[in-house]
């Protein structure tokens, strides 16, 4: 064989090789990440925003070359707000659909029911939208929390409290999993900041009346009184506190105060009100300008909430561990997973051994003059607490 | 034919005894649901399709089931099997209690108390919390055991459609099916009606309490609004409906051709799903109100056992 041929036989191997290579790489295709959301039903309008937060970030990480040199693309399904539904499509989405990952559904409920099957196949699951403190502490290894449990809800009120000198606090709730959480977090770390809890009280959910319960807090004479809610009750407490006369020197609401309706079914009665939030679009956490503006752009006219948020914070982690790990596999993701310690749009991301969520923080606002500004904690805070409350007749 | 027929139910049930090695976690998570389906459209039917008492609550005794092995799993530590069986036996007991005084009334009224029972068992299991976790719901410890709960579950669909043929086929079903036609000339007749009503309410109310057990023990999880609500009454009204309720196949024909439907057209119509499950509901009570079977039987003059 002559020299040139020799020549020739080895470049065409090599091309043949190289062209198998790059064959091989397309032929990988996507990796498929499952998800199955509240996309009808009762949290159907919460599910679509945390959707649109996965949808935006698979769209941003593709952009810049998706992660392992792989595009990245998810697999929706609708699990019509229920739970039941919920396992058997992700079931369906880790046996039959073999997708790659999963990411967690929307609310506590679902994502407790849906634990035990990406926990069976030992598939990595991120659960932006769980902040049940049991569901990561019933040893489970598989699942992992991004934002703040509900026990932290008040913490801000609480603390602010303290630094101000004040002693007694009172505690109302709505009598379900959430708000109750709220309450037995409340109150050790009202304990723990050496304040003394004066008088702790439930109603019902879909109570409409409190003139009962808050006659109780008046007569207990409470400094601060903090109520674990939902929205209609934030609005009908804060009304009735008005009606009776109940002032104390800080009044703090939880789920609904942070609302745009809040303010403006209230009006002036809303100043002066705290309120928590896991998460608000002006705070400085590295890309949340960005995702805001991107995402008024790519779903124009629609509602941004913390959930979308928290559900592109939830694939950012993901694809973080993905990188991170090299591979696709769940035990090498799991590791990154729990090494992970860095920033997201949502704010902190670290877990604890069991998957908890330890670095995200709550933050409290005061509604001043019609907007809602960040006064706790200190470094996030863009402006003062107008302290103490002034009695209703001067607000 | 009729050894024909006992042949093809044995195919089928060897089918499904051997369906749990060949299939992947869905495919079992699919049939178990399908099983949970049928047992509850069949249950339904005993009551609602046989004496023609239609009960809008019948999920009441799902919930209560649930949470009565939900209960007896985590501070008694019963097996799953022993705690569902508890749990039928509690949803029963319910059904004695509420049976009595609400079978006395007629049409609508009864169809609204039993609506008001299931709203009241879900308020109660919120109330009681330091026995069923209240809102905070009832984490049952993880076991993976779908396998074994579909073949309790597939046992409890067979025995209750084995059950409705039963009756159907005796002269207790006869008088039921008079008491749908003409209580007032069944009483005449000599019939016990309050008695033969609430045999087959007692009935209709076991095997939700253990299907609704079983259940619990395959999510693991159970709080109120999951396992009280409203729509899955609704769902296994619709299916008994499109089966052809009065029937022995019907309510099994209906929950297994619409779960299958609506997982079908679940992957392909993402958000147009609930729009065509709609509108196959409207078509068949246009065009069918007595529903696949009660169409056949009509046409072809079947036998009443089918």
């Amino acid at each position: 064989m002559t020299r040139l041929a020799r020549t020739a036989l080895v470049l065409v191997g090599l091309g043949a090789a190289g062209a198998l290579i790059a064959a091989s790489a397309l032929a990988q295709g996507p990796v498929k990440i499952g998800a199955s959301l509240s996309l009808t039903g009762t949290y159907a309008a919460l599910g679509q925003n945390q959707q649109r937060g996965y949808q935006l970030c698979a769209k941003h990480v593709n952009e810049k070359g998706g992660v392992l040199g792989r595009k990245i693309e998810f697999v929706f399904y609708d699990d019509q707000s229920q739970p039941a539904t919920g396992v058997r499509l992700y079931e369906r989405l880790i046996t039959q659909d073999k997708v790659d990952l999963v990411m967690g559904p929307y609310s506590s409920a679902i994502t407790e029911a849906v634990a035990n099957v990406n926990e069976k196949y030992k598939m990595p699951m991120v659960a932006p939208m769980a902040s049940t403190t049991a569901i990561f502490k019933k040893g489970r290894k598989y699942i992992y929390m991004v934002q703040s449990p509900a026990e932290v809800y008040l913490e801000g009120l609480i603390d602010v409290a303290a630094k101000k000198g004040l002693k007694t606090v009172a505690i109302i709730n709505e009598d379900t999993l959430f708000p109750k959480a709220t309450v037995q977090g409340t109150i050790e770390l009202a304990k723990k900041k050496g304040l003394q809890v004066v008088f702790v009280e439930g109603y019902p959910k879909g109570h409409t009346d409190f003139s009962a319960i808050l006659t109780k807090v008046r007569a207990a004479n409470p400094d601060v009184l903090g109520a674990a809610t939902y929205f209609d009750d934030a609005v009908a407490i804060t009304r009735q506190m008005k009606e009776l006369n109940v002032s104390p020197k800080m009044y703090g609401v939880t789920v609904g105060g942070d609302l745009p309706t809040f303010y403006q079914l209230l009006g002036r009665h809303a100043e002066f009100v705290y309120g928590a939030t896991q998460w608000e679009p002006e705070l400085p956490y590295p890309g949340a300008k960005e995702f805001v503006v991107s995402y008024s752009l790519e779903f124009p006219g629609r509602d941004l909430s913390y959930h979308s948020a928290g559900g592109y914070a939830g694939c950012q982690i993901l694809v973080e561990a993905i990188r991170r790990a090299g591979s696709l596999d769940g035990e090498k993701i799991r590791d990154a997973i729990l090494k992970l310690d860095f920033k997201t749009v949502y704010g902190g991301f670290n877990v604890d051994q069991d998957g908890f969520q330890v670095s995200h923080k709550m933050v409290t606002f005061q509604w001043q003059e019609g907007k809602k500004v960040i006064v706790w904690p200190d470094e996030l805070a863009a402006g003062k607490a107008l302290f103490p409350t002034p009695p209703w007749s001067q607000r | 034919m009729r050894g024909l027929v006992v042949a093809g139910l044995a195919v089928a049930l060897v089918l499904l005894v051997l369906y749990p090695m060949v299939a992947s976690g869905y495919e079992i998570r699919f049939m178990l649901q399908l099983f949970m389906w049928v047992a509850l459209a069949q249950s339904w039917n005993l009551i609602s399709g046989l004496t023609g008492y239609v009960s809008f609550g019948h999920v009441a005794f799902f919930g209560t089931g649930a949470y009565a092995t939900g209960i007896l799993i985590t501070t008694h530590g019963w097996h799953w099997a022993a705690a569902s069986v508890a749990g039928g036996l509690a949803a029963a007991i319910l059904a004695l209690i509420i049976g009595y005084p609400c079978l006395r009334l007629k049409g609508p009224y009864f169809a609204i108390a039993m609506l008001g029972l299931n709203e009241v068992m879900r308020v109660l299991v919120s109330y009681f919390e330091g026995l069923t976790g209240g809102g905070m719901g009832l984490s049952l410890p993880t076991l993976y055991a779908s396998v074994q709960i579909y073949y309790a579950m597939a046992i409890a669909a067979l025995a209750v459609t084995g059950a409705a043929y039963l009756i159907v086929t005796s002269r207790f079903g006869l008088r039921l099916m008079t008491i749908r036609e003409d209580e007032i000339a069944a009483a005449a007749m000599g019939i016990d009606t309050a008695r033969h009503k609430l045999y087959a309410f007692l009935l209709s109310a076991f095997v939700p309490g253990v299907v609704g057990g079983l259940f619990a023990r395959d999510q693991g999880y159970i709080e109120p609004i999951a396992v009280f609500p409203l729509a899955f009454t609704i769902t296994m009204i619709v299916m008994a409906l499109f089966g052809g309720k009065g029937t022995v196949w019907g309510p099994a024909l209906g929950a297994a051709t619409l779960f299958v439907l609506q997982e079908l057209v679940w992957v392909r119509f993402l958000f147009l799903h609930q729009v065509l499950f709609g509108a196959i509901i409207i078509l068949v009570v246009l065009f069918m109100p007595r529903g696949v079977l009660g169409v056949l039987q009509q046409r072809y003059r079947l036998p009443r056992y089918v």
